[in-house]
């Protein structure tokens, strides 16, 4: 269920992979932006003008961008670990390890997801806004839900790949690990 | 079981988690929400809190600059600018002896001005001058360690993500923080090329010769390398004289280097979405971390560690340079085994209030800013050393012919170059200081 | 000692409310309740989130109590949101007295999720500019900084060009000419070294400033609830307007502390006289006007609302 060219695995990487991409295209409306608005706020005297609320934009993108990103980490095993000591570990003591440690990202995720779709319902009922443009912060959580969702899905499909591994025998797919 | 002690207790447990190889982030997060549970008694507050904290510090401003910076490092490689600045360098000074290796830190240097990542400095910087140095026959040990150390000029110099991270933890101006962190990551590049120089002359037959290269030429190569300079100018210029936002100043680098990529010509779809992916690790990474340091500090906060600490180092009348010491020796130490960007958010909470308390004989902004510079230093060595060095990782798994070993015995000078810099600092604040005293 | 409560704001803790106001609150209320009840206080969102979480954390119960700006959720008090308009003010000590009046006889449901301590307001906010504003027309297209919708709102219909950006921004954009000046009251004036930055102040003459921001004080409503009878007494004879004034009077105190760093470094301050003042006024009715439809377009009959606002602030100019 869960090898390399299984249906489920191209479908979970594909919504991570495009999830990833909504994220970067994001990114560059957010460079397009902050480019036109500061050329606006340099040319006043020429008649152009800043973008109104152009800090909230960006605060919303990188939001969003930010929860579109985490699905795609955690798929390739983005994310900052140690492997000094686990490295001299038998595979099966690291098969445990990581067992444990997809579980807890995908317990993580839930309860991100769960109390960020919590805080959407907050900000819809309050009807609270964004200061300038008095954009419904409920559709900026409701944008971030999307990420967050897939994110669970993501942890959910790695969690039971990792079960099977074991299950099957397979060795650990630990992956690089990161840093910067 | 007291608060405090709880606080205190909590570090031992997420290096445990951390050493049994649970991601950083996650093991911040888990003893964050578990520690406030221990103090306050339920649950309530943090599924509260967590409404609104996840979304509060991802949608963040002042982090924007973050991923921006890590984009325009990715569009930066696209556009081949490592390629023009290696062949700048090397026109140069690749004649001498060790000229090539010389080349390669001075291009890294070039390339971290317009780049705020190690690792994307490293790797962009591998890909172009290993086969050069093989080529003229340096050593595997001389050829990476040199690109590895090279690499963490990528952090060094401005613009820096970890700066940006150190900034708003402390709520220091990154502007600051960016000039100041200019002398010193020259310093960094001249130790650099210095150690090769002196290891060419004690192990000869580590490097080769390159012919020397006209004038005309050099100047010709020279003249490639000005959009780097365009761009650098126009991030570093923007922030410092607050033209810009640095946010701002990430977008204008970001659409820079776009820019440049697009005129390369090597910009393409495939290439695009390589740069967004890279891009979304990267910052899902840096930013899952910061969610786990920000649950973890508010546990933190509840059990008053850090004042605790403060007060505590304050009363015992230590020699405020031997707390210094120890505390970079802590840092040094730790980077061995732990990333840098981790450990900044994971001890900077309860270290940085800590220190503050100390007498340097600086104003509380310059210490800030001269701290922040000597953490930076001492963590970025941990990326060069063994045995977790994330840049000889990369660099090693580029050259296919040289044994790790090697890579680590390689990149062995280079610490020592990093540790007598930072003694220098230490003993001389004003060398950290001295842009910030001119221009503010 | 019986109850623990963590108070929790987004000031340092040696800014004047922090210092001045809600720390001698704390210690009233600890000593009324002979040490029954005692507080920890977090200054600088220590425990997290981000300052437009605040009211939600004491709702919510992540703290037991806070103090906040109330628009830094806009949209969430429109109610309340009266007191930002134009000219909507005297000093701190006489609108904080009108806006928990206000709040208490026609914005409670705004308060409904949580026990309100007191509403209060900050002094007159002004014009702090690099060059000097004499007139209406010298404001022209100058790039000033605002601190909420209502009052970059304003800014844009008084003909300047609104620059919105957070607080902490303000210094740093005001030392490089990214902004020409900024509106705020005198009291924020030291903390953000505005009168070294800039040589020109701006305010009005008559009995009206020219916006405030509003505050709340609140507790969370399970906190107050779960307090036994004697202690809720001690907490409710320690809420309400006396609260609201003295919140208010350590916001004049601020203004007048800031007003005499501006003076000592020389700088020039201008209170435009009541022709000019009148003229502003008119400049800035479309202000009032938008906010008037706003509140007909959310089913909230915005005039009385206003007239409201209007009288509980008339009611306590010179008492
Ligand atoms: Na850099
Ligand atoms: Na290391």
């Amino acid at each position: 269920m869960f090898e390399e060219r299984s249906l489920l695995t191209r479908v979970v990487s594909t919504l991570a992979k495009a999830m990833a991409i909504a994220g970067g295209l994001t990114l560059v409306a957010i460079v397009v932006l902050v480019v036109v608005s500061v050329t606006g706020r340099a040319l006043l005297w020429a008649g152009l003008r800043p973008i109104t609320g152009d800090y909230e934009l960006v605060s919303a993108g990188i939001g969003f961008a930010v929860f579109a990103f985490l699905p795609w980490t955690h798929l390739n095993r983005g994310h900052a670990v140690v492997t000094i000591f686990t490295d001299n570990f038998s595979p099966k003591a690291n098969s445990i390890l990581l067992f444990l440690a997809d579980l807890a990202m995908l317990a993580a995720s839930s309860f991100i997801a769960w109390r960020l779709y919590f805080g959407m319902l907050d900000k819809f009922a309050y009807r609270e806004t964004t200061l300038l443009l008095r954009m419904p912060l409920g559709w900026s959580y409701a944008a971030c839900m999307v990420g967050a969702s897939i994110f669970v899905i993501v942890a959910l499909f790695v969690f039971a790949r990792t079960v099977e591994d074991i299950i099957k025998g397979n060795p650990p797919r630990l992956g690089q690990g990161a840093g910067h | 079981m007291s608060n405090i002690q709880l606080g205190l207790l909590a570090f031992p447990v997420i290096l445990a988690l951390i050493f049994l190889r649970v991601p950083i982030g996650l093991a911040m997060l888990g003893v964050g929400i578990g520690g406030s549970y221990l103090i306050v008694g339920n649950f309530n507050p943090v599924m509260a809190q967590f409404k609104s904290l996840t979304y509060g510090t991802f949608a963040s401003y002042s982090l924007s600059v973050v991923p921006l910076f890590l984009l325009m490092g990715q569009f930066a490689t696209i556009g081949g600018m490592s390629a023009a600045l290696f062949k700048a360098a090397a026109a140069w000074m690749g004649h001498r002896k060790g000229g090539v290796a010389m080349a390669a830190v001075g291009a890294c240097g070039g390339f971290g001005a317009i780049c705020g990542s190690s690792l994307a400095t490293a790797a962009t910087m591998g890909h172009v001058a290993l086969p050069e140095m093989r080529k003229y026959g340096y050593s595997g040990a001389l050829a990476t360690g040199a690109v590895a150390a090279g690499g963490t000029l990528g952090i060094l110099i401005p613009p820096s993500v970890i700066l940006v991270i150190f900034a708003v933890l402390t709520e220091q101006n990154i502007a600051k923080l960016f000039m100041a962190a200019f002398i010193p990551g020259f310093l960094a590049a001249l130790g650099y090329m210095i150690v090769i120089a002196i290891y060419v002359r004690v192990n000869p037959e580590s490097a080769g010769t390159r012919e020397r290269v006209p004038y005309r030429e050099r100047f010709a190569e020279l003249g490639k390398i000005w959009p780097v300079l365009l761009v650098f100018i126009a991030v570093i210029g923007g922030i410092y004289t607050g033209i810009f936002t640095p946010t701002e100043a990430a977008a204008i680098g970001a659409a820079g280097t776009a820019l440049i990529a697009l005129a390369s010509r090597a910009l393409n779809r495939q290439k695009l979405s390589e740069a967004f992916l890279a891009t979304a690790s990267a910052t899902a990474m840096i930013f899952l971390i910061v969610l786990g340091a920000a649950a973890l500090n508010s546990f933190l906060a509840l059990s008053q560690l850090p004042q605790f600490m403060s007060n505590w180092v304050a009363d015992q009348g230590f020699n405020p340079w031997i707390v210094l010491a120890v505390v970079l020796v802590f840092y040094l130490v730790m980077g061995c085994v732990m990333d840098s960007l981790s450990m900044i958010l994971l001890t900077v909470p309860i270290i940085f209030p800590m220190m503050s308390g100390l007498d340097f004989g600086l104003t509380p902004d310059e210490f800030a800013i001269w701290f922040g510079i000597l953490v930076l230093i001492v963590v970025e060595v941990g990326l060069i050393t063994p045995p977790v060095g994330m840049n000889l990782f990369i660099i090693n798994s580029m050259a296919k012919d040289t044994r790790l070993s090697q890579t680590f015995k390689g990149a062995l000078p280079f610490v020592a170059s990093d540790i007598v810099r930072t003694i220098i600092l230490v003993a001389f604040p004003g060398i950290t200081l001295s842009l910030v005293w001119l221009l503010y | 000692q019986e109850v623990t409560m963590r108070i929790h704001q987004f000031l340092p803790a040696q800014a004047p409310i922090p210092a001045q106001a809600i720390a001698p609150w704390a210690e009233r209320v600890t000593e009324e309740s002979d040490g029954r009840i005692v507080f920890e206080l977090y200054p600088a969102m220590q425990l997290g989130g981000t300052p437009p979480s605040l009211f939600d954390q004491a709702q919510d119960g992540v703290v037991d109590i806070v103090w906040t700006v109330l628009g830094y959720t806009p949209g969430r008090f429109p109610k309340s949101e009266v007191f930002e308009l134009p000219f909507m003010l005297t000093n701190g000590e006489e609108t904080s007295r009108a806006f928990h009046n206000y709040v208490t006889e026609h914005a409670m449901d705004e308060f409904s999720g949580v026990h309100l301590i007191a509403a209060h307001t900050h002094g007159p906010g002004l014009f702090h500019t690099a060059d000097p504003i004499t007139s209406l027309e010298d404001l022209q297209g100058m790039r000033i900084r605002g601190g909420s919708r209502i009052i970059s709102n304003m800014l844009a219909q008084l003909g300047a060009e609104p620059i919105g950006m957070p607080v902490p921004e303000t210094t740093e954009a005001l030392s490089r000419g990214v902004i020409e000046g900024t509106t705020i009251p005198w009291e924020v004036t030291p903390s953000l070294r505005i009168s070294e930055l800039v040589t020109n102040h701006t305010g009005f003459s008559g009995d009206y400033g020219l916006y405030t921001q509003t505050f709340g004080f609140v507790m969370n409503r399970a906190t107050y609830e779960s307090l036994p009878d004697d202690l809720r007494a001690v907490i409710d004879a320690n809420s309400g307007i006396e609260v609201a004034r003295a919140f208010g009077r350590v916001m004049d105190e601020g203004d007048i502390a800031g007003l005499e760093i501006a003076r000592e470094l020389g700088n020039s301050i201008v209170e435009l006289d009541e022709e000019e003042t009148a003229r502003w006024r008119e400049a800035a009715q479309p202000t009032i006007d938008q906010w008037l439809q706003d509140m007909e377009s959310i089913g909230l009959d915005g005039e009385a609302l206003y007239a409201a606002a209007q009288a509980a602030l008339n009611a306590e100019i010179g008492q």
